[in-house]
């Protein structure tokens, strides 16, 4: 099979053949249960990656709460835990209005063309050693190559409106996303450099082998800094989010949405915020490894490695440390945005242009020279 | 690590010193002018002229290398590429005296334009070396990019603006034709870059001549063409020429030219061996049009720069007779008139700057009585335009004769004819200047001239200008008389670079030769 | 034919399909936006077309630049000049669309005929021997293309000095011995003209 095609196919030999050959058993043709494998990692990666986004907004309304010494949702389910739920079921039954002098088909491809590429972006989060839905060879490199179909969207959805401050969030949007793009994919090239590879699996690894020590968040410390400075800037979260920025721009180019486009754009926007930090976790606080490397445990309990009962708790642990390494940056990035002010736009694209690109390019040599002098703490 | 050893052994880096020094000297001038600032401009051309004197001097210490290939074949150093870059070096050696007093009078700032230069001059030198579809492309791109850059230097000024964006649409439009051209060379070699490869696989796939060879061969025609302005690609070439810069003019009319012949002949020669027959055919169509149309055009021109324009087109004609003669004469006397037409053509250009400096005007009618108020540049002037006419004892007419003789030689005796007819053509709007300087009387003198300020060549940038001038003509003048040696160069580095020698058509002896130059 | 080739054999009909159809509108249309939108989505069909031959790097660096940087850049261009312009029918237009129809026509028939006469040699080297695009890119870059790589990095930086030049405001300097008139400054020495702002409809004149 076309290797590939295994961006939608999916690599995990064990899952795919497993469950082709359940369902051969059952009688059905080889090429039938292939036919029906096909689209089960993408719903599976959809499915995931909204309830990710839905737990992120519920914890932005119950932390914003807390920063502000309020109580936040509460009545709908148990803690306000269904919040999201209903925002969802009310933003999908609105009525869906497009200006009359709005350009119909572009103010509809816009909100699309933005949450397309950021679901695809999932496809390259692993969450154990073969809880990956693609393990392409050019893996996080998809990411920051999809990640700049986002801003055309923006742009789309900003023109389509026929309205200046949509058109100004769309043009602030791009130019934003363009700049922090280049610092964003240089920091993570200096964490490529590292692993001598591009694989997200192959990065992961490289920061297992000594728990919490071996992870990159010690080996670069100014990439880190720029990674995350750059990230919030792409998910257009604040202290960054200008081209939604109410009291110059009213919201930016999604001023004039409503219903189900505002919802994808809102999705979108948690959705951003959710791969970049699991991402966050992946590049710097070693992906799925658990502070202390589960093998040592392992053996300290005095459990052979190769016991049958142990490699579910291995994927398990790896998930939630993943998960909860992730949800520690989103947790971060929200106290982020209820305590920082907004930035003015000059000062982001001059922290952009002149700062954040020759530190990160500084960050790259320093690495790359760290790797050629020390090879065995820099891979 | 024994992959990167293992590459840097074979890479023989050692034959693109000259151009490590170029680019040596451009760091160098940008980021001289990074730290000292503006004041920086009064020593920066300095180092741009012995950066690339330097440059020369280690061409002419590669001369005869053993092994001429560098980087796994993708650059090659033969004397044929020494020649052509030492060329090419020169130019802009000549060209920044003349751009010193231009720039600094216009107000923009020298040292990013002297780097734009010098990249321009950097991707010449790599073109006429690259032996490899990518490097030719890269480099091409790069003198290309430069010169766009180089057109739309004043950007305040519409003319400025409208040649550079006229020539930027041409441009990439020709670099899009050429590249497609290449890229079907690359499939049928079979996915080979390397020009020798690829004249060596495709005779085996595509046995023989095939339309696709024919259709790339035309497109690379076109990219090539366009360079060397060439009728009928030479729609740009007089708006270019009159809204840029004018020492811009000068480098694009040598430098960036004879970096298009360089280009010619090594992908003409290796590549499409096969079609030879076709190449030579569609060169000979050009060369027709290139010398009737530029001549005929040049005739009418009221404006300096364009008419030198349409000359710069004419005379690419005449160069390219020595091209379709496809001998060891041929090529030589190319190189030879190229290098000839190096020193005349900038010598024009320089006092064609002098005059705009002082009177700011570029109006040939402007041009009347001259003589009286300034018979310096007058003479400067006089001497170039008449070698660019082939009038002897100066060095255009041993160019002109020997490239004629080339074509007689290899059997061209109609295009020789349209060449010699033409060129006498030509010889009539060159001595109209030269008229116009010289023969009318103090009360026929033009405005500006009336109004010509005081000669003075101790004004910040002027003494450099004067000296380019006072080499170019001396170049010119005695470069026809005393040519024994660079007639030994041009035949020297056609005869020992291997691609020539298996393409020539007709073998001649090299002792043939000698007695031809001693003739002269 | 199994699975694997159907979906590769449908899903490079559908991109050729797309690629075409989007390139025709980037031409055709009259509306500039449409057609800078549109070009984006031939930049994508041709990654798609890259994913299919086993091109993944250059497919993905295809997105990240042309769509990414060069497409965005267009659409920066067009919506901040924005100039709605409603040109004037010229006499006879047809005879030029249908001109240039008839140009592009033949040029494809010459160049199809080409594609299908030419008995191309096609590289016999399975693209799954490849197992890391990337390593074997890099190795290339470090080998063969080393000089071209190298020289792209001069090209670039002078690119980038030369677009900084073209945008920035240029401050006319003081200590220049003047001769003329600033206002002369910045343009061409000789035939001094009016200064334009930078950006203006240029060529009025000529």
């Amino acid at each position: 099979m076309n290797t590939i095609l295994l961006l939608t196919i999916g690599k995990e030999i064990d899952f795919q053949e497993s469950f082709v050959r359940i369902l051969t058993d059952w009688g059905l043709t080889a090429g039938v249960a292939k036919a029906i494998w096909l689209p089960i990692p993408m719903i599976l990666v959809i499915v995931l990656a909204t309830l990710l986004a839905l737990v992120a907004t519920w914890l932005e309304r119950k932390i914003s709460a807390a920063a502000q010494q309020r109580i936040g949702p509460e009545y709908i389910g148990p803690q306000g835990i269904l919040v999201p739920v209903a925002d969802v079921v009310k933003l999908v039954f609105k009525e869906t209005t497009v200006p009359r002098q709005a350009d119909h088909l572009l103010f509809t491809l816009g909100p699309i063309l933005v949450i397309v590429p950021i679901f695809l972006s999932f496809l390259i989060i692993p969450f154990g050693q073969q809880l990956i839905i693609s393990n392409i060879g050019i893996g996080i490199f998809l990411w920051i190559a999809l990640s700049s179909i986002v801003p055309i969207g923006a742009l789309m959805a900003g023109y389509a409106s026929n309205n200046k401050y949509s058109l100004l969030g769309g043009l602030r949007s791009a130019a934003q996303s363009i700049s922090y793009e280049v610092p964003l994919a240089l920091s993570v090239l200096a964490v490529v450099m590292m692993s001598d590879s591009l694989s997200t699996i192959d990065i992961v690894a490289q920061q297992s082998s000594q728990g919490i020590l071996s992870w990159n968040i010690w080996r670069q410390p100014i990439g880190v800094v720029i990674f995350w400075i750059a990230a919030l800037a792409e998910a257009e979260r604040l202290p960054f989010d200008l081209p939604e920025a109410e009291e110059e721009l009213v919201a930016g180019y999604q001023t004039e949405y409503g219903g189900i486009r505002f919802m994808l754009f809102y999705a979108s926007s948690y959705l951003n915020l959710v791969l970049s930090s699991l991402i966050f976790a992946i590049l710097y606080l070693g992906g799925w490894s658990f502070p202390l490397p589960v093998e040592l445990l392992a053996s300290w309990l005095g459990v052979s490695d190769t016991a049958v009962w142990l490699q579910p708790i291995v994927f398990s642990v790896g998930m939630i440390a993943t998960l909860f390494k992730a949800y520690l940056m989103i947790f971060v990035a929200i106290l982020l945005r209820w305590t920082v002010p907004r930035v003015r736009i000059d000062q982001l694209l001059n922290l952009g242009w002149k700062f954040l690109l020759p530190i990160s390019l500084l960050n790259l040599l320093l690495t790359a020279l760290f790797k050629l002098m020390v090879p065995i703490l820099f891979g | 690590m024994d992959f990167s050893s293992n590459i840097a052994a074979q890479l023989n880096a050692g034959i693109i010193l000259p151009e490590g020094i170029v680019i040596l000297t451009l760091m160098v001038i940008l980021v001289g002018d990074l730290i000292v600032g503006r004041n920086s401009a009064r020593w920066l051309p300095y180092v741009a002229i012995a950066g690339l004197l330097t440059s020369i001097v280690a061409l002419y210490f590669q001369w005869d290398t053993p092994d001429p290939d560098a980087f796994l074949g993708a650059f090659s150093g033969d004397n044929l590429s020494i020649v052509f870059r030492g060329i090419i070096a020169l130019s802009t050696a000549v060209t920044i005296p003349m751009t010193i007093r231009y720039i600094q009078q216009s107000g923009t700032s020298l040292a990013e334009f002297i780097g734009i230069m010098l990249t321009a001059t950097l991707g010449g030198m790599f073109l006429s070396g690259a032996n490899e579809l990518v490097m030719i492309f890269i480099s091409l791109e790069m003198l290309s990019i430069s010169s766009y850059l180089m057109t739309g230097y004043m950007k305040r000024d519409p003319r400025s603006n409208e040649a550079a964006l006229k020539y930027l649409l041409i441009g990439a439009s020709s670099s899009a034709i050429f590249l497609y051209g290449v890229s079907l060379l690359y499939g049928l070699s079979g996915g080979e870059t390397n020009l020798n490869a690829i004249a060596a696989t495709i005779p085996d796939v595509t046995g023989g001549q095939s339309l696709g060879l024919a259709i790339a061969l035309v497109f690379v025609i076109a990219g090539i063409a366009f360079k060397i302005s060439a009728v009928p690609f030479h729609q740009w070439t007089p708006d270019v020429y009159e809204g840029s810069p004018t020492p811009v003019v000068a480098f694009l009319s040598v430098g960036s030219k004879a970096a298009g012949f360089a280009l010619a002949i090594r992908m003409l020669v290796t590549a499409f061996a096969l079609v030879s027959e076709q190449w030579h055919f569609i060169f000979t169509a050009l060369a027709i049009l290139s010398m009737v149309l530029g001549n005929v055009v040049a005739l009418a021109q009221t404006s300096m720069k364009r008419m030198l324009a349409y000359s710069s087109i004419a005379q690419a004609g005449f160069v390219m007779i020595g091209l379709i003669a496809g001998t060891d004469a041929g090529y030589s006397s190319m190189i030879f008139y190229l290098l000839v037409y190096l020193f005349m053509n900038l010598g024009a250009f320089t006092c064609v700057i002098l005059f705009a400096l002082r009177t700011g005007t570029d109006q040939i009618s402007e041009y009347a009585g001259l003589y009286h108020k300034d018979p310096a540049i007058t003479l400067c002037l006089s001497i170039c335009l008449l070698s660019l006419g082939g009038i002897p004892p100066l060095a255009g007419f041993f160019g002109k004769i020997y490239l004629f003789w080339a074509g007689w030689q290899a059997g061209m005796y109609g295009l020789v004819l349209l060449g010699l007819v033409t060129s006498v053509v030509s010889i009539y709007y060159y001595i109209r200047v030269v008229k116009m300087m010289v023969v009318k009387e103090p009360q026929e003198m033009s405005e500006s001239v009336k109004n010509y300020p005081e000669i003075n060549w101790t004004l910040p940038g002027m003494r450099p200008m004067q000296v380019g001038l006072i080499i170019s003509v001396i170049a010119t003048s005695l470069a026809g008389i005393l040519s024994n040696p660079l007639f030994t160069l041009t035949t020297d580095s056609v005869t020992s670079t291997p691609i020539l020698q298996s393409a020539a058509v007709v073998q001649e002896l090299p002792t043939d030769q000698m007695e031809i130059s001693d003739n002269f | 034919m199994n699975l694997a080739e159907g979906v590769q054999l449908v899903s490079g009909g559908i991109l050729a399909v797309m690629m075409i159809v989007t390139a025709l509108g980037v031409v055709l249309l009259s509306n500039i936006v449409y057609s800078a939108f549109l070009l984006g989505g031939v930049f994508i069909s041709i990654s798609g077309l890259y994913i299919l031959l086993n091109a993944d790097f250059v497919a993905a660096a295809q997105i990240l630049i042309y769509v990414g940087a060069v497409n965005v850049l267009i659409l920066f261009a067009i919506m901040l000049v924005n100039k709605r312009e409603d040109f004037k029918e010229i006499p006879g237009r047809w005879i030029r669309n249908a001109s240039t129809g008839v140009v592009c026509a033949g040029l494809f028939a010459l160049l199809g005929t080409m594609v299908l006469v030419t008995p191309w040699s096609v590289d016999s080297t399975s693209p799954a021997v490849i197992e890391n695009t990337i390593v074997e890119i890099g190795k290339h870059f470090f080998s063969d293309f080393l000089l071209p790589f190298e020289l792209a990095s001069v090209l670039l930086l002078m690119a980038m000095v030369g677009a900084i030049i073209l945008a920035r405001r240029d401050l006319i300097p003081e200590s220049m011995p003047r001769q003329e008139t600033i206002s002369t400054s910045l343009t061409l020495p000789e035939r001094p003209r009016e200064l334009t702002s930078i950006g203006a409809t240029s060529g009025e004149e000529n």
